[in-house]
């Protein structure tokens, strides 16, 4: 089943930035969208290194490296591009994060289309 | 040859503030310069990407630079210059340490260790029929607690060719193979140590070449549940733990950091000598580990009475 879930404000939002949601109330984050000028990307918060089955950052929000350039899985360094969630450096190579798809309403909410197993990060 | 065990770990970073409040937190003590240490004198240091000190990196771009041993005495130092000589370069660095790089390409540093003896009680538990209690009217633990790491225990590199790994640290340096997993890679100790590992290798294809983790030994496993809540508390997030492992049986939970690795908290290991023989399981969560458990706020079963 597919729901469409608001998680925020596009003001909420600061141009560079990262922020995760737990959209399902799973006790951690489970889905997190990058602003990059007025675009806005989201994605599965899950690596593919560990077939989904771990989280991206080190601390709440970390998901970007600190220049604001890529998104970076902090447990071994996977680099993944903004724009379309492919690994261009560490473990999983090649693969890409889960695109999350979203909706951006006339004021500025930003819905998620959710699939009901839109689960976080587990331990391996 | 009498390798102890890793003195210290080189890191180059992105973000040298984040990397250091991180092993701030985690309970390592700032000495200034970088150097970030353990209550031995063990340390991580950590400098910037570019810091034109820094060996060259891997062409992975892996943040650890280099992997430093501490050495019983000079005699050691000499020992492996010689062997080390034999078919490669060995550099003499003015604070007198050696640096050399391995068959796979990781720089390594050796040095008479820095470490200093520690005189520090393990945690005791009380148990019916034992003999080691704890003195009577001492508590076992306390609701706030920062426990300190006492001392670098391991590392584990993801390495393209685990048998090369292994017969380089067995036939130049010494090492003993306690424990394997199938088609993954040894659990390897120096000789001078009777930890079951200082270091593990973990096959994976070359582009993934590196460090997966680091870790420091605690105290006991309350110490290890006790800092690792102190991590969660202050917004750092588990990638796996706390549990036990099965090969060296030292109770783990790992942290995903901002080196771009794992860090670690563990205790407790099992110690061997060479009257050892090595162990070899295939690999998979059923092995890895004797249970696991995930953290979860406090919570008590409160409230009031369940009306009639
Ligand atoms: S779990 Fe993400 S890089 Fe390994
Ligand atoms: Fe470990």
């Amino acid at each position: 089943m597919r729901q469409t879930v608001p998680l925020c404000h596009l003001d909420d939002l600061a141009d560079g930035s990262a922020k995760g949601f737990d959209p399902q109330h799973q006790g951690s984050d489970t889905v997190f969208i990058v602003r990059s000028g007025d675009k806005v990307f989201a994605y599965e918060d899950k690596c593919p290194h560990y077939r989904g089955q771990t989280s991206l950052p080190w601390r709440k929000d970390a998901y970007l490296d600190p220049f604001g350039e890529t998104i970076v899985c902090a447990a071994h360094g996977a680099h993944f591009e903004i724009a379309t969630g492919l690994c261009t450096a560490g473990p999983c190579l090649g693969e890409s994060l889960t695109r999350v798809p979203l909706q951006i309403r006339d004021d500025g909410c930003v819905l998620a289309e959710l699939n009901d197993n839109n689960v976080g990060g587990e331990s391996p | 040859m009498n390798i102890i065990g890793p003195d210290a770990l080189v890191f180059g970073v992105d973000d040298v503030e984040a990397c250091s409040q991180y092993v701030t937190d985690y309970g390592l003590e700032p000495k200034g310069n970088g150097r970030f240490e353990a209550l031995d004198g063990t340390a991580v240091i950590v400098l910037p990407k570019d810091d034109p000190t820094l060996p060259a990196p891997l062409a992975t771009g892996t943040s650890l630079r280099k992997t430093v041993y501490g050495v019983a005495d000079q005699q050691t130092l000499d020992a492996i210059a010689a062997e080390l000589g034999k078919d490669r370069e060995v550099k003499q660095l003015d604070d007198g340490s050696l640096e050399a790089v391995d068959d796979l390409g990781f720089v390594l540093g050796f040095q008479v260790t820095v470490r200093k003896a520690l005189s520090l009680a393990a945690e005791v538990v009380n148990a019916p029929g034992s003999s080691a209690l704890r003195p009577v009217n001492t508590v076992g633990v306390q609701k706030e607690a920062s426990p300190k790491p006492r001392s670098l225990s391991h590392v584990v590199y993801f390495v393209p060719d685990f048998a090369k790994a292994e017969a380089f640290y067995a036939d130049r340096l010494g090492f003993v193979t306690t424990d394997r997993f199938h088609h993954v890679g040894p659990f390897m100790r120096p000789a001078g140590t009777d930890d079951h590992h200082t270091l593990f290798f973990i096959q994976t294809p070359p582009h993934m070449q590196g460090i997966e983790h680091f870790t420091f030994h605690m105290g006991g496993p309350t110490e290890v549940m006790q800092a690792g809540t102190n991590m969660v508390n202050k917004g750092y997030q588990s990638f796996w733990g706390p549990g036990r492992h099965l090969f060296g049986s030292n109770w783990f939970w790992y942290f995903k950091s901002p080196f771009g690795c794992n860090m670690e908290y563990d205790a407790d290991m099992d110690l061997h000598d060479d009257n050892w023989t090595a162990r070899e399981l295939p690999p998979g969560a059923d092995n890895s580990q004797a249970f696991l458990f995930q953290y979860r706020e406090k919570w008590a079963p409160m409230g009031p009475p369940p009306g009639k």
